[in-house]
């Protein structure tokens, strides 16, 4: 959901770029928390550019006879072949999590690059013109805000249907409001100092502006809400399948897996647990980042 | 890494845990204190009195309003028609004693004595008159129920406990949709009192039951009728439904003990219901009949061959075996076995993928040719068959993509307007009973639910079925269909299902209704 | 002062409309109400032109409007399509029930966050600062259906602490509002953290300690009081989220409030009540915020002035 960021409009003399991020790259190495969350984010991305090798089967073979088989090491049988057991029609619950993690990653950073997208945009927009125009906008982000987002995307699934990139763009449209107001004070602030006043005089154009003076000064807060905003996201979607609007159950997502495998709990765990576990890493991982990010590139919480 | 990742999240869980347990069990042990009593009764729960966990709450209680099951669950305790069914669904007499044929157009009741309704107002024939003029006039029209009662023209009272109706055109099944929701007995005096808003939420019939209570989307509760018509009956002092929608909720309720029976199991939950010793799994058949129907008007499946080698290449008993497990019946036609008109001899489509095969290459249908399967994302078991099909087709060489749509959506706009795609999901519950419901509905060209599907004979057996009281002929014109039905494909008719319910064995005779309209006249607990 | 204000009341003005606007048109779009009362049935052609000029849907969407927007201004929110219920009287009565749950989300995520905060900011970098993180961060890593679904079986059905669902007194309260206010004390942990840090690094808390004030008495009179400002309007702005919250919540626990009805309604095309709980929904998001705001700018008069810049 919408985080609204308190903006920090107070401009930074621009900074000297190289020495800031190779800084801030030994610190990265340095800090366990950063560490840890990129190890763990790892292991998602890893999954999803590897799948095919690393997946002991596909995602979507399927054998009913076979279907909620416990995992082989709680097997006292010995009979269990999988891993992680299967689901409820049969399929190999490991291979679905590793090929999973590419749908969420997918849901999550895309609808966070649309978002960003329509924020800068917008933000820049408002900014640069200001007056009318830049009232308009914030009226919209205030609509935008003011609409509870889940309402927003049920009504949005049962005008258009379900499906996957419907809802990489019900979640991508709906999250632009913090980009756009954190550009937008960028620009606000930029557009009133003295050097960029000179270096308009002389000619400089907008995109030039925007270039030097707005965009370095504002990619690091980017940077941070988009990274919470990814993990909101692959929460997000699992919720949606949780009301009956999530994406075609063949697709492995994990938050499909873990909506459709919570009638299983006390019978085979396993069918909810482990996709639930999968999204519970994942997320933490890219929130220990995004935290750490935090720390380091937002100047007003760092101490 | 993971483990202990896990240990810190329950451990955090459980200190808070304490900490609510801390501060929220303050203000309940000062009432202890106070008053000792409800304690003791909350652990003992009072004899007598029921809790039922039911997954919908009908918002109306106005029974002309509405067509939900959620509502007929309830209400059936509360209301009362003219003509009752019972729960393994046979007709018998209800607030009218008999009723015979007069002539053609003309039907004489005559009505039970010495009944009232809740509020003291005595039934009688003017209330019979008052509740068909409101469900055939002006305030019925702004409901679904009107429909269903075309063929009344109007009652007349002919004294205190006879009135005749009379009809406009002849109708089968009357008397079966005298049992329904929008013809039960409404009181006049109460109604024209309170007015139409207040009875929406303070119903008042001549039910076993008078509503006590209603808390939307939370409770309603209900205290016994004493002065119901039936001796003896009802047995329990006071029932309440408590509306929880999600199933794992409802199954939680159950296992805690503050629900005595539970509507609506899922397949899922079967195991672990078996599981404990104090509950008890009650499955009863029910009339609706899961298929999967075509678009006859798309590519291929305009073509009948397309339409038989899916119905070949789809496994419906291995389904049935796995994903229902074993909670399904095969039926070989868009009705289940309690249907009038369905015919045990017709031949079941039996799994074969070979014919398939061979039928899709003579249809001239190329290997990987994509279909379209509409279902709605709420029905958590019909996703899994959905499933299932998807990956049978596969092995004939057809690719299925599944389209979860929302569920109104889907059964007022997709299907009606064609565009659910080659083949959607349709159950359907006939819930006259009769065939007649569900083939005129799904076959005859222009219906709601029939927006491509067009054939000149099945359009004349229908004319045949419609035409004539004689149950004989009606049966054979339904068999002639069945067959010619089955030749067409319009619908793989996949299984009738079976409804799952859950009780506490200190309840005592309850019977799971196949129409999910619960008796609870006779049951008690210990 | 008071232009401010009035500049804030005209934008909240402007949003609402906005907003009606926006729902009205998204609720057409979801398909006919009518179709959907008639499911079951056999309607005739007649009936169902009669129900759709009784429901007022046989006029132009821009003559529906208007009169929504007549009818709106007195107070007028219509009623449902199911039940025929003025949908102001069924959102009096369910609003209770969500707003309790709000506030109990919240009171378990401050009753979290703020010790957490604290102990982590002033035992920076100690083993409890260590898992004061992780929680914080693990707090915002569950869907919050599926935390609800496990409070309810480690809880309720397994410990029998509390009960699983329903709305019937006090005990009933905890769960549900752990699900909603767990996720966002996770958040909220963080920021009193940081607050706090921030704070106690300040010139005044070192003159109060060398004053010989007892450490906790410092922490918690000048610190948490100043670090609270933050805290403050941070939960204003989330108050969206957490009604947002609701929805999903309210369905796990058979919770009676708004957004269970909502969803009903949504499903059942009952177009009256989607606007009206929507409109009024964003009605008081709107409403909350503009007090965050006039409370911050009478707490710190800098931000009034830039108000128009920074909202």
């Amino acid at each position: 959901m919408t985080t609204a960021t308190v903006t920090n409009n107070q401009t930074n003399p621009p900074i000297k770029k190289r020495g800031k991020w190779s800084k801030m790259g030994r610190r990265f190495v340095r800090n366990r928390w950063a560490m840890t969350g990129m190890f763990l984010l790892m292991l998602a991305v890893v999954s999803a550019l590897f799948a095919p090798v690393i997946a002991p089967s596909t995602p979507d073979k399927a054998d009913l006879r076979a279907r909620l088989v416990a995992p082989s090491w709680m097997d006292d049988t010995g009979k269990s072949e999988y891993l992680l057991g299967t689901d409820q029609v049969g399929r190999d619950l490991l291979s679905r999590i590793i090929y999973g993690a590419r749908i969420s990653l997918l849901v999550g950073v895309v609808s966070v690059l649309i978002s960003l997208v329509i924020g800068v945009i917008l933000g820049l927009i408002a900014g640069f013109y200001g007056r009318w125009v830049d009232d308009l906008l914030m009226r919209l982000a205030d609509v935008q805000l003011a609409f509870p987002f889940i309402l927003f995307a049920i009504i949005v699934m049962t005008v258009f249907g379900a499906g996957l990139w419907k809802l990489i763009l019900v979640l991508g449209i709906s999250n632009w409001v913090g980009f756009a107001r954190l550009v937008r004070g960028q620009v606000m602030s930029v557009k009133e100092m003295e050097y960029v006043q000179a270096a308009k005089a002389i000619g400089a154009t907008n995109l030039r502006i925007i270039r030097k003076h707005v965009l370095p000064n504002v990619s690091s807060s980017i940077i941070v809400l988009a990274t919470l905003n990814v993990a909101t996201n692959i929460l997000l979607e699992a919720s949606l399948t949780f009301i009956g609007l999530g994406v075609d159950p063949s697709i492995p997502t994990w938050g499909g897996m873990l909506a459709d495998g919570r009638n299983y709990l006390e019978t085979a765990w396993w069918v909810a647990t482990f996709p639930g576990i999968a999204i519970m890493i994942t997320v933490f991982g890219i929130n220990l980042l995004g935290d750490w990010l935090r720390d380091e590139l937002d100047p007003n919480l760092r101490v | 890494m993971k483990k202990k990742v896990g240990i810190t999240a329950c451990s955090a869980l459980l200190v808070l845990a304490a900490a609510l347990g801390g501060c929220s069990s303050k203000p309940a042990d000062t009432s202890t204190q106070a008053n000792p009593q409800p304690k003791t009764e909350a652990q003992a729960p009072a004899k007598n009195e029921l809790t039922l966990g039911v997954n919908g709450d009908p918002h109306s209680w106005d029974p002309i309003d509405t067509f939900l099951l959620d509502w007929s669950t309830v209400a059936t305790s509360v209301f009362e028609g003219l003509v009752e069914r019972t729960t393994d669904l046979k007709i018998q007499p209800g607030l009218a004693e008999s009723w015979e044929f007069k002539d053609d157009k003309t039907l004489q009741f005559k009505l039970r004595k010495g009944v009232t309704f809740h509020n003291g107002e005595p039934f009688n024939a003017e209330a019979v008159k008052f509740t068909f003029d409101r469900l055939l006039g002006e305030e019925g029209k702004k409901g679904p129920q009107q429909a269903n009662y075309a063929s009344i023209d109007r009652v007349e009272v002919v004294d205190e406990f006879t009135v005749n109706m009379i009809l406009k055109e002849k109708d089968p099944v009357l008397i079966t949709k005298l049992a329904g929701y929008g013809a039960v007995i409404v009181p006049p005096k109460y109604y024209k009192e309170k007015g139409d808003e207040y009875f929406n939420t303070h119903p008042v019939g001549t039910g076993p039951f008078k509503m006590d209570s209603y808390e939307k989307d939370s409770k309603v509760v209900l205290v016994k009728n004493e002065t119901y018509w039936k001796q003896g009956q009802p047995k329990l002092e006071k029932v309440t439904f408590r509306f929880i929608p999600e199933a794992t909720t409802r199954l939680a309720e159950m296992q805690t003990g503050a629900i005595d029976i539970m509507k609506k199991v899922e397949i899922s939950q079967t195991e672990s219901i078996k599981g404990m010793s104090d509950l008890e799994l009650m499955q009863v058949g029910s009339p609706t009949v899961y298929s999967i129907r075509f678009n006859t008007s798309m590519k291929p499946v305009d073509n009948v061959k397309v339409r038989e080698a899916i119905a070949y290449a789809i496994d419906a008993d291995l389904i049935i075996e796995t994903l229902l497990g074993g909670y399904g019946k095969r039926v070989n036609s868009f009705q289940s076995d309690m249907s009038f008109g369905y015919d045990p001899n017709l031949p079941l489509r039996n799994y074969d993928p070979e014919k398939a095969k061979q039928l899709l290459a003579e249809a001239g249908v190329k290997e990987g040719t994509e279909l379209d399967l509409f279902l709605p994302g709420t029905d958590a078991t019909f996703k899994e068959v959905a499933q299932a099909i998807e990956m049978q087709l596969g092995q004939v060489g057809l690719k299925v993509k599944l389209n979860l749509v929302d569920s109104s959506t889907f059964t007022s706009d997709l299907i009606p307007k064609g565009k659910a795609g080659h083949m959607y999901r349709n159950g359907w519950g006939g819930w006259t009973l009769d065939f007649d419901n569900t083939a005129y509905l799904m076959y005859h060209k222009g219906e709601f639910w029939n927006p491509d599907f067009h054939d000149e004979k099945v359009e004349e057996l229908l004319k045949a079925e419609r035409s004539t009281f004689d149950q004989e002929k009606r049966l054979a014109a339904f068999k002639e269909l069945n067959q010619r039905l089955y030749e067409l494909v319009p619908d793989v008719p996949l299984y009738q299902t079976i409804n799952l319910w859950a009780a506490n064995k200190r309840v005592k005779g309850f019977q799971p209704p196949a129409d999910e309209r619960i008796d609870l006249r006779e049951v008690s607990v210990e | 002062m008071a232009a401010f204000l009035i500049r804030r009341l005209l934008h909240s003005v402007f949003v609402v409309l906005a907003i009606t606007l926006v729902i009205f048109v998204l609720v057409r779009m979801t398909g006919d109400p009518v179709s959907i009362m008639f499911q079951a049935g056999e309607p005739t052609k007649e009936a169902i032109t009669e129900l759709r000029k009784n429901l007022g849907l046989d006029e132009p969407v821009y003559v529906q409007f208007g009169l929504y927007l007549k009818d709106m201004f007195t107070g007028n929110f219509g009623t449902s399509f199911r039940t025929g219920e003025s949908v102001i009287d069924m959102m009096k009565e369910k609003m209770g029930a969500t707003l309790l749950l709000a506030f109990g989300g919240m009171f378990v995520a401050l009753l979290i966050a703020i010790p957490v905060g604290i102990i982590s900011a002033v035992y920076r970098g100690s083993v409890a600062d260590f898992f004061g993180r992780i929680f914080s961060l693990l707090g915002i890593s569950f869907p919050n259906f599926w935390l609800g679904i496990m409070l309810i079986i480690i809880f309720a059905v397994k410990l029998g602490w509390f009960p699983a669902s329903g709305y019937e007194g006090l005990e009933y309260l905890v769960l549900p509002s752990v699900a909603l206010g767990l996720i966002l004390s996770g958040i909220l942990a963080r920021l009193v953290r940081s607050s706090m840090l921030e704070v106690m690094n300040q010139q005044y808390i070192n003159t109060a300690r060398s004053k010989g004030i007892k450490e906790w008495l410092v922490i918690i009179k000048h610190g948490l009081r100043n670090a609270l400002i933050p805290t403050v309007t941070f939960i204003g702005l989330q108050f969206g989220t957490l009604l947002g919250g609701t929805v999903i919540i309210e369905q796990v626990f058979s919770w009676p409030g708004i957004g269970r009805m909502l969803i009903d309604a949504i499903s059942q095309r009952d177009f009256p009540v989607i606007q009206g709980s929507v409109i009024i929904l964003s009605f008081l998001m709107i409403f909350v915020n503009l007090l965050v705001d006039i409370s911050y700018g009478f707490i710190d008069p800098r931000i009034r002035q830039e108000g128009g810049k920074s909202e």
